[in-house]
């Protein structure tokens, strides 16, 4: 018998491969169009020469104070390395910024673990450590419990207290927002208006309003006397905030999972418990993670407005750096581009993470 | 054969489902009702030893502050209750601006997404990736501090034809003087509403009946432009424009937009513009191919598939998307604390609660208000969302 064996596939015509067929049809379709390509091209011809050259060829790269800022027709980098360490790790003791490296380098191998581990390992060890990180981190930075140097919370600062403020606050509000979703289907009328009205009590109100809440209110809750740290208020706050809008991915994630899952686990005899962290959990988690995510990346961003009541993460350092008696030449737009920068760095790669994920999950075939 | 083994019919009270539910919901409330008599019993006491006195009478008394922008009349000898109202009123300005003008920019850089230029579509991906990944204090700072403060002073004035100026100061705009005469076009523009609700409805119903299409988008343009031009000069032209004009270091007349306005306008629309664009994006991704092939080989032209395929079955994902970003833009206005925009949140938690202490009652009545416009827009955009959704048959 013949094998069949198909003829070798043509190519294509010559008049739609190539750099110009591509150009003819994606940037000069039609006459309206190639005007606007040109003025685009023009835009970009004039504006970015001399943006280049600010940021990089006219800039001033080295130095230690403003005086170094000899070319004023090109960016002061001088400013952003001078204050970079404060950017990064506040008014935190230099000999003690260790600390806050190991706390940040646990919390990137516990996410790492937690991916690469094997499932029961996972469960019995990257999970504990994950829910106890806030907690031995605070240890570690606060220093009075072990014996290190104390380092007050008023020296906590820069973009690392963005960072572990944000982590800090997701890692509390995963099983506190989980229960709230968890209330939010139950059957029991009260706990699931309780539950509604929490959910839509964080969200519905600014974050800022909570954070004046958490400033100006929380004391007057506490008996007299106590005085709760400024930073341990925010870390309510911040978790309270996220709890809110995580119940609601979560409440997405319960609904995305199919009934039949439920049904299953009852006919095995799985108990409530057994049934949503067994069965339901790890799928609702799977489904979920994208919107999580986002979420994640609307907490970090927002983490920023702790400006507004004193606390000296990131971008209030900057403000502190851009108004110092040393530093009046007008520097913010290098100094907000330097925030600005560090920040989109995060947030983007997150969301690439993000989708990067809704496509693995993604098993329609649409398009 | 033997006996069944008894068995007992009815589950421990334990593990009875009702009962259970009970348990745990006295149990909760049990807790609540502990954790709030804390907190009320805690307050109270602090209250007292600080000497606040509770309830709402400072809402009467004078303020005996200045702020900076005000849609009513306002001055120092006014009440707490005024400055309330004004905030509010800024609040909702600057809300209402960056809501029409972000909804504006998210569609057009969401419809760029799928511009068949190359370029555009970078532009397009461009703008939303970076202004949706910086922080939106950032952008507010950015725009005041490093653009707005940077613009040449009164004297040298950035300036349209002699009309509209930009200065550090503000921005100048000529405004409008209505004279005796003005209601008539008034009512010629209502009038003229009225008529294009009219005629939509009747070309829709006639369009139903016979099939017949009346150019009804040109015609509204007509009557939309027409009756108030008519009105207009029936009545002698009864505006006048009043041109902002430098006079010593300052420029009187016309309409001032502040600074402060201006840079979180700009901040709120470039940041929700950018999640709007891609919540359109997402909506137009969302509509099968199938969709417009089916409408090419039914032989209807492109734009006519855009409008009347495309368009109507993006919007039911996008509309629900529209509703929690205007929300958050209600909620991110508040930021305008951070650079000193008098709205609500600035007025009222900042200046008005310093002054009087009255920590409780001025957070509840601002978060109250917050709810109370989110709701309303949320209500607005349910109302709008019902009308898109799909009418599937029963």
């Amino acid at each position: 018998m013949k094998e069949f064996t198909p003829l070798p596939d043509k190519p294509a015509p010559n008049d739609v491969v190539g750099i110009i067929p591509w150009l003819r049809e994606n940037l000069f379709p039609t006459p309206l169009n190639s005007l606007v390509t040109l003025a685009i091209i023009a835009f970009f011809a004039t504006l970015i020469p001399p943006l280049f050259d600010w940021l990089f060829f006219s800039a001033n790269w080295s130095g230690t104070t403003q005086d170094a800022c000899t070319n004023k027709d090109g960016a002061c980098w001088v400013f952003v390395i001078a204050w970079s360490k404060q950017f990064f790790y506040g008014s935190y003791p230099v000999e003690e910024i260790w600390r806050i490296n190991t706390c940040l380098l646990a919390l990137i191998a516990i996410i790492i673990a937690s991916f690469k581990l094997h499932k029961d390992l996972r469960n019995k060890i990257a999970i504990p450590l994950f829910l106890l990180l806030p907690f031995l981190s605070i240890i570690l930075l606060d220093g009075s419990l072990i014996g290190l140097e104390y380092v007050a919370t008023d020296y906590w600062g820069g973009f690392t207290l963005n960072v572990m403020l944000a982590a800090a606050s997701i890692i509390v509000a995963f099983p506190l927002s989980f229960l709230w979703a968890l209330g939010r289907r139950s059957d029991m009328p009260f706990i699931r208006s309780v539950s509604v009205i929490l959910i839509e009590f964080f969200r519905g109100v600014p974050v800022l309003a909570l954070f004046f809440m958490g400033s100006v209110m929380l004391p007057l809750f506490f008996p007299e006397g106590t005085n709760v740290d400024k930073l341990l208020r925010v870390w309510i706050v911040l978790t309270l905030f996220m709890s809110g809008y995580m119940a609601e991915v979560f409440r997405g994630g319960f609904q995305a999972v199919p009934n039949g899952q439920y049904e299953a686990a009852d006919s095995l005899g799985l108990g409530f418990w057994q049934k949503t962290l067994l069965i339901i959990l790890p799928q609702v988690i799977k489904i979920s993670m994208p919107n999580i995510l986002a979420t994640f990346v609307m907490l970090f961003k927002n983490t920023t407005f702790l400006l507004i009541i004193g606390i000296f993460e990131m971008l209030s350092t900057t403000q502190t750096a851009l108004t110092n008696s040393n530093w009046l030449g007008g520097h913010s737009t290098e100094g907000y581009l330097f925030v600005a920068v560090v920040f989109w760095i995060c947030c983007f790669s997150m969301s690439m993470i993000s989708s990067s994920i809704e496509r693995k999950l993604d098993t329609s075939h649409r398009n | 054969m033997s006996e069944k083994p008894q068995v007992k019919s009815s589950p421990s009270f334990f593990n009875n489902p009702r009962n259970r539910s009970l348990i745990y919901q006295f149990l909760l409330l049990a807790g609540l009702v502990y954790f709030f008599y804390g907190i009320i019993t805690n307050t109270l006491a602090n209250m007292e030893s600080r000497g606040i006195k509770s309830g709402y009478d400072f809402l009467f008394t004078t303020a005996g502050f200045d702020i900076l922008m005000s849609l009513i009349p306002y001055d120092a000898t006014y009440s707490y209750g005024r400055t309330f109202v004004v905030g509010l009123l800024n609040t909702i300005l600057v809300s209402t601006i960056g809501i029409v003008l972000a909804t504006i920019v998210g569609f057009l850089m969401g419809v760029a997404h799928f511009s068949k230029n190359w370029l555009i579509r970078k532009l397009a991906v461009v703008y939303i990736e970076t202004f949706r990944n910086i922080p939106l204090l950032l952008q507010i700072f950015f725009w005041y501090f490093a653009v707005l403060a940077t613009l040449p002073s009164a004297r040298q004035s950035l300036s349209i034809g002699e009309a509209i100026f930009l200065n550090v100061r503000g921005l100048y705009l000529p405004g409008l003087i209505a004279e005796s005469g003005a209601g008539f076009v008034y009512t010629a523009i209502g009038l003229a509403f009225m008529a294009i609700i009219f005629l939509t409805r009747w070309a829709r119903k006639r369009q139903n009946d016979t099939g017949q299409q009346f150019p009804v988008f040109l015609t509204s343009l007509g009557i939309l432009f027409g009756l108030p031009l008519i009105a207009l000069l029936l009545s002698g032209l009864p505006f006048t424009w009043d041109f902002p004009e430098l006079k010593g270091f300052n420029f009187r007349g016309g309409i001032t937009v502040i600074p402060e306005l201006m840079a979180l306008a700009l901040a709120l629309t470039v940041y929700t513009g950018a999640f709007i664009a891609e919540a359109v994006r997402a909506g137009v991704q969302a509509v099968p191919h199938g969709q417009t092939e089916a409408a090419r080989s039914l032989g209807l032209k492109e734009s006519r598939i855009m409008k009347l395929i495309i368009v109507p079955q993006a919007m039911r994902v996008i509309v629900p998307l529209l509703n929690s970003e205007y929300q958050s833009l209600v909620k991110n206005s508040t930021l305008a604390t951070a650079i000193g925009y008098p709205d609500l949140f600035t007025v009222f938690v900042g200046t008005t609660l310093n002054q009087t202490g009255q920590a409780i009652e001025i957070v509840f009545m601002t978060m109250a208000v917050y709810f109370v416009i989110n709701m309303t827009i949320s209500f607005v955009m349910n109302r709008f969302n019902a009308s898109v959704e799909l009418a599937e048959r029963n």
